[in-house]
């Protein structure tokens, strides 16, 4: 790196970023000329000593760390435009440059939860107009027929209310509704109800937690911007907002709502913009800050977990794994557990893959004169899914499993059932928490009554696995216990070396099969 | 020998306190759990009320079509 543009104690590599000491306020970071990411030194970074001097070390936030293959000139500035770093950086002995975009080809930059999205800054006037008259018909879409108070918040509230436009480093349209519901219970089933109504009304929608969901809008240039449905209610006179805020806030805050308009949109908005806002952001939202991060009570912030969450914990890492470059290096041919499944199973016997990934082992089962249906929690990799199978032109549906979510468990089950399917999950266990691995015996169970078996290949024993913490070991025995304890019987069971995930040799692998129907039916006395 | 006695019952009292507050940390972060737990039984109860209200009718009336209207339904949600 030259001195003449880089302070001297500034370096940059694919760890990160060390400072000097003293770096204090917002700084930006660029690749390329793209902004890509915010953050503070002092907030985010830790302080060491490197050759005797003092130095702040900020590591990369991991939704862009993994994409940090190659090169890229790199511009570390603070708000007044002045640089800590000016510099081209090698972060690989790759030659290709690093490029932080979507499927689109999109710039896209870390927001204040650590994930990559677009930005409104790198948009054109037309296309924000267009996100805005989106973000109005969904607007108007939970008000009339959703019967909701939904109104804007966040980063548009703050953008229309503050400057009268949208934030150049906000990333995407945020709204809340006030629920009259009390109980927690009653939010996530209003939820529920609330995105019934936006689907039927023809749009795509993703569920976050209990109390929120996404609504997909597509631009005209295929672009898809995501907009949150944030419930907000009020439980033992705290007020609860998602995502985290708790705290106290008068319900008349927000209803009856008012309009404002933002870049030539009307919009509804909380009865008290400033008040809400004051409430979000805290008393400085009147000064801009784009490295801003919420700091919720911990306690509020642990009953929404507790009451809404926990059923996609691992989603938005599958999804960034499946986006990497590593990912892409696994295998594409079916892999040795297919093969053996696939020499043990009758001919034209269907199968259901849970757990697909990039759909290698449905694409194998298919060629091979199998029906299948394909299953998985990560988005990306059902794309990548999709994408192989529709390749080779093979009718495989491929759907979303959350095992920790019933609704998609009982609904895997019922499906699963009434195709006749077996099921085989390779490497799934070990990704799945005890409550997910209880769900899937539960659907197996189910699934499988009449008849069909349950193949399994997970990494046993003890000790991390190449893709831990995603993928754990399992201890056979307990696994065999707790499939005995879900009614279950093991008919095959073998341990070894084997390969892993990535089709890596693995010491220890086990593969099982298992079935839950009733060897031999008891008769039924009566009298 | 009253100051030695004096100094270990003291000695005695502290690691009687010492004792007693990390049981109380280990039964707090026990109780933690514990409400985690509690709390979870809220999303558990809110998705299968969900799929049997949704499922209950077309079911009972053994209603096939009306059962795979469900689950089409579902498909877009989940």
């Amino acid at each position: 790196m030259s001195a003449a543009t880089t302070a001297p104690t500034s370096h940059v590599d694919a760890q990160g970023l060390l400072l000097p000491a003293d770096a204090t306020g917002v700084l930006t970071v660029s690749l390329d000329g793209q902004y890509v990411w915010s953050f503070q030194p002092v907030r985010d970074g830790v302080v060491r000593v490197v050759d005797g001097q003092r130095v702040r070390a900020v590591a990369w936030p991991p939704a862009l760390a993994h994409l940090l293959d190659g090169g890229a000139h790199v511009l570390v500035a603070d708000a007044d435009g002045t640089p800590y770093v000016d510099d081209e950086v090698r972060f690989s002995g790759a030659a290709r440059r690093v490029r932080v975009v979507d499927q689109h080809g999109h710039p896209l930059a870390v927001n204040k939860v650590g994930h990559l999205t677009r930005t409104f800054a790198a948009t054109d006037q037309a296309t924000r107009t267009a996100i805005l008259s989106g973000t109005a018909r969904i607007l108007a879409d939970l008000r009339e027929h959703g019967g909701v108070e939904a109104v804007l918040n966040y980063g548009c509230l703050l953008g229309a209310v503050r400057e009268g436009r949208m934030l150049g480093h906000d990333c995407d349209a945020d709204l809340t509704y006030l629920s009259t519901k009390t109980h927690p219970l009653d939010v996530t089933l209003e939820s529920y109800a609330l995105e019934r109504v936006m689907v039927a009304r023809g749009w795509t929608t993703v569920r976050m937690s209990g109390g929120d969901f996404k609504v997909l809008l597509t631009l005209e240039d295929k672009r898809v911007v995501h907009v949150d449905v944030f419930a907000s209610f009020t439980v033992g006179g705290t007020f609860y907002q998602l995502g985290n805020r708790s705290g106290t806030l008068d319900p008349s805050v927000v209803a009856p709502a008012g309009t404002l308009e933002l870049e030539g949109v009307e919009l509804p908005v909380p009865r008290d913009p400033e008040a809400m806002l004051a409430f979000v952001y805290g008393p400085g939202w009147k000064v801009p800050d784009p490295a801003f991060k919420f700091t919720d009570p911990p306690a509020g912030v642990r009953r929404l977990d507790g009451w809404l969450r926990g059923y996609r914990d691992d989603v938005a890492a599958w999804n960034d794994y499946y986006r990497s470059p590593r990912s892409q290096q696994v295998p594409r041919t079916g892999s040795q557990f297919a093969h053996w499944v696939h020499a043990r199973l009758p001919a034209g016997e269907g199968i259901v893959d849970l757990g697909c990934g990039a759909g290698r082992d449905a694409r194998y089962f298919a060629l091979n004169g199998r029906p299948v249906i394909a299953y998985d929690s990560s988005a990306d990799a059902r794309q990548h899914a999709g994408r192989l199978l529709t390749k080779d032109d093979l009718d495989v549906p491929v759907r979303r499993f959350w095992a920790n979510e019933l609704r998609t468990v009982a609904v895997t089950a019922l499906e699963i059932a009434t195709a006749g399917h077996h099921v085989y999950a390779r490497q799934l266990l070990g990704c799945l928490n005890d409550e997910g691995r209880a769900h899937l015996w539960r659907l197996a169970r189910t699934a499988l009554r009449d008849g069909g078996a349950l193949f399994l290949e997970f990494s046993s024993g003890t000790g991390p696995t190449a893709l831990d913490p995603l993928v754990r070991r399992l201890d056979t025995d307990q696994v065999v216990a707790e499939v005995a304890a879900a009614g279950g019987r093991v008919t095959h069971l073998e341990e070894g070396p084997g390969l892993d995930t990535e089709d890596r040799p693995d010491p220890r692998i086990a593969r099982l099969v298992v079935r839950f129907d009733d060897p031999a039916p008891k008769e039924h006395h009566h009298g | 020998m009253a100051e030695l006695k004096s100094t270990l019952n003291r000695a005695g009292r502290y690691a009687a306190r010492v004792r007693e507050q990390y049981g109380l940390a280990a039964r707090v972060r026990e109780l933690e759990a514990e409400l985690v737990e509690a709390r979870q039984l809220n999303r558990r109860v809110a998705e299968l009320t969900d799929v049997v209200t949704e499922l209950l009718v077309p079911l009972t009336r053994r209603d096939d079509a009306g059962v795979d209207a469900v689950l089409a339904r579902y498909r877009r949600i989940i």
